[in-house]
């Protein structure tokens, strides 16, 4: 492989069950050294993607690369240096954690230099590891199916939901274990259907909908362009025009309550909310990634950039996404 | 311990308490065969008994006086390996092996632990078939060990070679060889453990009932070659040690053919999602 060459490519990908077209022409680079997230609702096409450079499916046309060999037809090779992410509920019910541990770093031909810093940073305790894993929650599974993946610290990490039924202080503590990953050289490819995760996480992301790539940026560059929904709560009537000085879209009013909708970052909402003395509360939530697609790319029947009414339910992180900010 | 080596490790040990108990089942139905024979007063017992059975009934039985007066103790003796409960479970025991190793896997998505990993899909493959081919060894060696035990413990009246076993143990080795190989085959194309159970059990229990009924229906005659029974003899490999090279080949060969389709297809295949 060339030194600068992307780990994982994939050129015009296709995969058809039939009639139904899963994915259609995929051309993805994801290079070296980077948390490279795949963004896209359920059903879009991330798992078939994951599936074709894992070799479990063959595709209808194109090709897919890992470290240069053909994920097809070159697949022991192309993931003789590659971690995967196997689904919670596709592990041995009668093993332990350990023996599964084990079992798969014998597989991988690594040494598992990583397990004991992973099984620390994930919780999971000796105690735990000796029961076998039909007495596991979802959570416990997770957690041991992620160390299973990284404890060789394999040069490529290919994590289908990784966080998936994670609770919130395990997903940080995975989120900072996938950066020291990463600052060890690793590259990790993470699909993923938060946005929140994925910018926590992610360096550069692609997103998927329908089976094709809509968009290929950094995190950077995505945050700049979509759009986070505001909820501020007065402490009595909401101030007119508050949404022109901030420059927002005013979505609902109710009460004492402005559901705002902010392009760009949170700067200006910030610098006028701190001026006021009758705030009572504010709540910054991500749009969904329908209101994504709807909003930022413009894919609405009109042309013209909407949030939904909907997309302002509270979601679950967005307050720790202002302070970190 | 090498990858290969871990994966039949594996197998074998995720389905061993089923496995065991089979085994124990057939051994125990083997070692009360000589009992059986003893409490009727031996072969010699057994031939006045046999004499005063209706031919058609002594088809059902897989017996026909002037044979067995012919094999003696060794020719009622052999009836423990055609009997239908043996062959049910004998048959349970590979079917549900080959069945749960791959297309269970599949099915459960567990299949991806080691194709994950730099291992083949040969190397996986291989490694099912190679637990196949313990489990067959085992299951064609627990039914000669029970009947031995038995034979010393109830010690009938009658003569019979106790090396003789070995080539009813080689005899059962290849009629569960080949539904290994059918199964597995079956196994690398199906989704699901459930419909390669079922089809694999239809077809033992269609081939055991074609080469069963022939001996009464004439109609069936003509297609007895097409039943796997009737490559399985085992009643004179006790009764004189012998088995059919061709019947041997011809199981063997059923084994191998349908084993390597089985890899050709799971090598080619989309797993399940």
């Amino acid at each position: 492989m060339q030194p600068n060459a992307p780990v994982i490519s994939t050129t015009n990908l296709v995969k058809r069950y039939g009639s139904v077209t899963a994915l259609d022409g995929i051309d993805l680079n994801v290079p070296q050294g980077l948390i490279y997230g795949f963004l896209g609702p359920n059903g879009a096409g991330k798992t078939t993607t994951i599936r074709l450079l894992m070799g479990f499916i063959r595709p209808t046309s194109g090709s897919a690369h890992i470290h240069g060999h053909d994920c097809w037809r070159d697949g022991v090779r192309a993931r003789a240096d590659l971690g995967y992410l196997v689904p919670a509920d596709a592990l041995y019910p009668n093993m332990t954690g350990n023996a599964l541990l084990e079992y798969m770093a014998t597989l991988s031909a690594r040494p598992p230099r990583l397990r004991q810093t992973l099984l620390e940073a994930l919780e999971l305790g000796q105690d735990v590891l000796k029961r076998q894993l039909s007495t596991y929650s979802k959570g416990m599974k997770q957690k041991l199916a992620l160390t299973a993946a990284m404890q060789t610290a394999p040069p490529l990490l290919v994590l289908d939901e990784p966080t998936d039924g994670l609770d919130p202080l395990v997903q940080r503590s995975f989120e900072q274990v996938l950066a020291e990953v990463r600052r060890q050289g690793s590259t990790i490819f993470m699909s993923s259907h938060d946005l929140a995760e994925v910018e926590r996480s992610c360096d550069r992301v692609a997103i998927i909908r329908d089976g094709r790539i809509v968009a290929e940026e950094t995190i950077n560059e995505l945050r700049k362009k979509h759009r986070r929904i505001a909820e501020v709560t007065f402490t009595g009537t909401p101030p007119a025009g508050i949404e022109v000085a901030i420059g927002a879209e005013i979505i609902r009013r109710d009460g004492n309550l402005v559901v705002l909708s902010l392009e760009g970052g949170v700067a200006s909402l910030v610098r006028v909310l701190a001026q006021r003395d009758d705030v009572a509360d504010l709540l910054l939530t991500l749009p969904s990634l329908e209101d994504v697609f709807l909003g930022y790319y413009n894919l609405n029947r009109n042309g013209r950039t909407e949030i939904a009414p909907d997309s302002t339910a509270p979601r679950p992180h967005t307050t720790a996404g202002v302070a970190r900010r | 311990m090498k990858p290969f080596a871990r994966m039949t490790a594996r197998v074998l040990r995720s389905g061993l308490p089923g496995l065991i108990a089979l085994l124990v089942g057939i051994a125990f139905f083997e070692f009360v065969q000589p009992l059986v024979i003893a409490s009727f007063g031996g072969a010699s017992g057994l031939d006045a008994i046999m004499s005063r059975i209706p031919p058609a009934l002594q088809v059902f039985v897989r017996a026909r006086p002037e044979f067995l007066a012919m094999s003696g103790l060794a020719g009622y003796l052999s009836l423990g390996f055609t009997h239908p409960l043996y062959i049910v479970l004998a048959g349970a025991a590979v079917v549900g092996f080959a069945a749960r190793t791959l297309a269970g896997e599949m099915d459960r998505g567990i299949i991806q632990i080691p194709l994950a990993r730099p291992v083949s899909r040969q190397s996986v493959y291989l490694s099912r078939a190679l637990g196949a081919v313990i489990v067959c060894t085992l299951l064609a060696l627990s039914g000669p060990v029970g009947m031995i035990a038995g034979m010393l413990y109830a010690r009938p009246n009658g003569a019979l070679e106790f090396q003789n076993f070995g080539a009813v143990a080689l005899a059962g080795f290849s009629l569960f060889f080949a539904f290994g190989g059918i199964t597995l085959c079956g196994s690398a194309a199906a989704n699901t453990a459930g419909r390669v159970v079922g089809w694999s059990l239809g077809i033992l229990i269609l081939s055991y009932f074609i080469d069963y009924f022939a001996g009464v229906w004439r109609l069936l005659e003509s297609i007895t070659f097409l039943s796997l029974f009737n490559y399985y003899d085992p009643t004179r490999a006790l009764v004189d040690g012998h088995v059919d090279p061709n019947n041997l080949i011809f199981l063997i060969a059923v084994g191998v053919v349908t084993a390597l389709l089985g890899m050709v297809i799971f090598i080619r295949r989309d797993l399940p999602a």
